[in-house]
């Protein structure tokens, strides 16, 4: 133990790291190294300090060296490939597949590295692509609400510009009736059953055409068992000129019943729905001669 | 050609991939020691254009002797570094760099490297500066001479008019110095 210490001691491992040893020191050392973990030991850590001496003292060359370098070392097909080691896979030395493992580690890992930040890129993307997709489909959905209630607006304006062409059409009517003195306007007041009762009918005696207006209709609302039933007395006989409803909301200011040629009186029933083929006389509401 | 990155390898990578011939195990060794490699050659051999041919040649030796490197007798550096310095010193001795600088005493190798160190030794530039207040200057300076300027522990002894046990002492005393620092 005492003699490997003085070995060690004697800088002879030092000299033998350096390289200035002769063949058959350094054959001694080689020796004693395979004995003695001790001098093993002492030789890697000189071996170990040295190396980090020389990098200390490093000196860096161009890029250029290396470049020339490498084309007087490698065969010609790797020489393109010198700018880039990484990527050397050299077919021309014919070793074991296992060979490519190992020249793949540095090349994998920068793949992968590639391979991540194209990931991250496209999850990235997925995340923006799906928020624009959100935010479209959203848009798109008001825009679908805003066309389906800009539809519904426009049927609302169609209907009701039709209702009003209607009503316009209906006025004229009204309002050309002074004047063709073939119109007759009949009014009709309330019997006994209800003397509150009141309504108008307009009669066009040449055209036969029976209106009944129902903005000056004084009749109480019919449920949905029953509607009024419009009578024309024709000689003492009542002769049917069809069903109507007392309602606030009618789209028609007038409303068409059926032909009379000729009439001294109007009357109306309350009936069962759909209308009678004789009036119920103790169900009559209102009643109006015609005046010529 | 544009140098995109450096490879770094684990010694044992590299010592499997140099033994293969894989071409990475050149490429990565380049990366990683060139530079301390040429920062020994350099100081044995100032002349830039001739360090760098000795680079050259230590590669191409590295590469070509790679199935002789026995990884129980030491690390993959020590060996590279024995390489680049052989090649330096033989270098330093050869008849043609002698003549090539003429000024020189062709018969007196101390007293040429001692003027080659003249001329080109400095600490600044050498990066030493560091070192040389980590180390005791009579370790220093034998350590320098032996690893940096390419005396063998003997010429340095009679450079020096010191005993050889002296000399192998305070190299001996230099490295623990270094090994101290780096630990």
């Amino acid at each position: 133990m005492e003699e490997e210490q003085e070995f060690i001691q004697s800088g002879i491992l030092e000299l033998y790291v350096i390289g200035d040893v002769t063949a058959d020191e350094k054959k001694l050392v080689e020796e004693r190294a395979v004995k003695n973990p001790a001098v093993r030991d002492e030789i890697s850590a000189i071996e170990y300090a040295m190396e980090k001496y020389a990098s200390l003292n490093a000196v860096h060359r161009a890029d250029e060296l290396q470049v020339k370098i490498m084309e007087n070392i490698l065969p010609e097909d790797e020489k393109g490939t010198v700018a880039d080691p990484a990527v050397a896979v050299n077919p021309a030395i014919n070793t074991v597949a296992a060979n490519h493992v190992v020249t793949a580690i540095p090349d994998q890992s920068a793949k992968i590295k590639k391979l991540y930040f194209a990931l991250a890129a496209c999850v990235a993307l997925l995340i923006i692509s799906t928020a624009a997709l959100y935010s479209a489909h959203n848009d798109l959905g008001n825009a679908k609400e805003q066309i389906f209630a800009l539809s519904q607006d426009k049927e609302k304006y169609a209907q009701n510009a039709s209702y009003m062409t209607k009503q316009n059409e209906e006025l004229q009517t009204m309002a050309d009736m002074p004047s063709d003195p073939d119109w007759k306007t009949v009014k009709l007041a309330g019997t006994k059953m209800d003397p509150t009762a009141k309504m108008v009918v307009y009669w066009h005696t040449s055209g036969q055409h029976v209106m009944v207006d129902t903005k000056k209709m004084g009749l109480p609302a019919n449920d949905e068992l029953h509607q009024y039933q419009l009578w024309a007395l024709v000689n003492g006989k009542p002769v049917d000129l069809g069903v109507f409803d007392a309602k606030a909301d009618s789209a028609h200011i007038l409303v068409k019943m059926k032909e009379i040629a000729g009439a001294q009186a109007f009357a109306v029933t309350l009936e069962k729905r759909g209308g009678s083929v004789n009036p119920t006389m103790e169900q009559m509401i209102a009643m109006g001669a015609v005046t010529i | 050609m544009a140098r995109t990155k450096k490879i770094s390898l684990s010694e044992e990578e590299l010592v499997h991939a140099l033994k293969r011939q894989d071409t990475i195990a050149i490429k990565a060794l380049y990366d990683m020691y060139s530079a301390a490699l040429f920062g020994v050659i350099s100081r044995i051999i100032p002349n830039t254009e001739v360090a760098e041919d000795l680079l050259q040649e230590t590669f191409i030796k590295i590469w070509n002797s790679g199935a002789y490197y026995d990884s129980s007798k030491g690390r993959l550096f020590t060996w590279m570094m024995n390489i680049a310095r052989n090649l330096s010193i033989d270098k330093l001795r050869s008849k043609d760099f002698k003549n090539s600088n003429k000024n020189q005493d062709i018969e007196n190798n101390v007293d040429f490297i001692d003027a080659q160190r003249e001329v080109t030794f400095n600490a600044d530039t050498l990066g030493l500066k560091e070192m040389v207040v980590a180390l005791k200057p009579e370790y220093n300076d034998v350590l320098n001479m032996v690893y940096f300027r390419g005396y063998t522990h003997a010429e340095a002894a009679e450079e020096l008019n010191l005993p050889l046990g002296t000399v192998k002492t305070r190299i001996r005393m230099a490295i623990l110095e270094l090994r101290k620092h780096f630990n």
